[in-house]
């Protein structure tokens, strides 16, 4: 089968992502643009993925549990996990790893912890989107061991990104690369490069999504499909 | 020295200024903003490559008072709209990060 993936969106957990995105609301309009395999990936938090779960549930769409994690260098990496339990808890890790810096709701947007419906049920006092104390290898180590999907994030943006942040791309076992132009990336070491929403409003779901040549919809399909960029395509 | 003694300097393009009547007592260079939240000294200008709005952010949460664009980079309209609103000017100059903090601190009579 034919899927459309799209594994980089935000919620408004994410301080940088509108307030009314909402993960239900994510998961109904990923629905509605066709997305068979969606990921909710905040800044540095898992909070909002359990709702995400029930969503995407309801919307017959198969979820992804991510975060994207920020490394000490403020290179953005993407880690997905098949089960939320195991999100929830490198989400926990990774939350312990952040400075004790406050958010400032004013100046970088409130961090929202919602229901199904979108009633708030906690703000977030830490600031989710400052940089963890772990090193670039460090995330690939931690969340690889955890059996994640690792994919450093829109590597061909000027900042946060593994080419703008380090310089080059480590060697290391990506699961993918993630890129905003993902035709204009020379082949990497033989990996996939997907795009994804990277949606922070509304309006930006399903704005960018790849297709994947799979067995069956599913997360071990998804990873085996990975091992070959020509099961990858894009829509321009 | 004030903000706009920064728009005074060779090669310094003003992008957004106010009145410009703030003080300005010491300097930091630094991309990577953890640092810069972390250590730049408050009342400060800010020398760095990242023209984008969340530096605006960083220097707000920091009392950073103006941002040096350097290398030629640009900065965003929805970066000068942020400077803007959070009363921070912003300087671009074809200088490395190197050259302007040089003449950043002989203006600031550090060296």
């Amino acid at each position: 089968m034919r899927a459309v993936i799209d594994l980089h969106n935000h919620s408004c957990l994410s301080p940088c992502a509108d307030d009314d995105l909402t993960p239900a609301l994510l998961a109904i309009e990923a629905m509605e643009k066709n997305i068979d395999i969606l990921a909710l990936t905040d800044h540095n938090s898992a909070r909002n993925l359990e709702v995400f779960s029930q969503a995407c549930e309801l919307c017959s769409i198969l979820p992804l549990f991510g975060l994207e994690v920020t490394t000490i260098e403020e290179v953005h990496v993407l880690t997905l996990f098949p089960k939320l339990e195991d999100a929830l808890e490198f989400g926990t890790f990774i939350e312990f790893l952040l400075p004790p810096i406050k958010n400032k709701p004013k100046l970088f947007g409130r961090q929202l912890v919602v229901d199904l419906q979108g009633e708030v049920l906690q703000e977030i006092d830490l600031m989710l989107s400052s940089a963890t104390s772990l090193g670039f290898s460090d995330v690939m180590e931690e969340a690889l061991s955890r059996d994640a999907l690792v994919i450093p994030a829109h590597i061909d943006r000027p900042a946060n990104s593994v080419l703008a942040n380090l310089g080059f791309l480590p060697s290391y076992p990506y699961s993918a690369l993630e890129a905003i132009h993902p035709h204009m990336i020379k082949q990497k070491q033989n990996l996939c490069v997907l795009t994804g929403s990277d949606a922070h409003s509304y309006d930006q779901i399903g704005r960018r999504r790849c297709f994947a040549e799979l067995e069956e919809c599913s997360y071990e399909a998804l990873k085996d499909a990975l091992k070959d960029p020509r099961n990858i395509s894009y829509q321009i | 020295m004030v903000v706009r003694d920064l728009a005074k300097l060779e090669g310094f393009t003003t992008q957004y200024m106010d009145e410009g009547n703030e003080e300005i007592v010491d300097a930091y260079a630094g991309d990577l903003l953890s640092d810069v939240m972390g250590n730049a000294p408050s009342d400060s200008v800010l020398i760095t490559i990242q023209a984008h709005k969340n530096t605006v952010a960083v220097a707000s949460l920091a009392s950073i008072k103006a941002l040096v664009i350097c290398n030629n980079r640009s900065t965003p309209q929805d970066m000068l709209e942020a400077a803007k609103e959070e009363a921070i000017c912003v300087f671009t100059t074809k200088d490395t990060q190197f050259e302007a903090s040089c003449k950043i601190a002989k203006a600031l009579g550090k060296v």
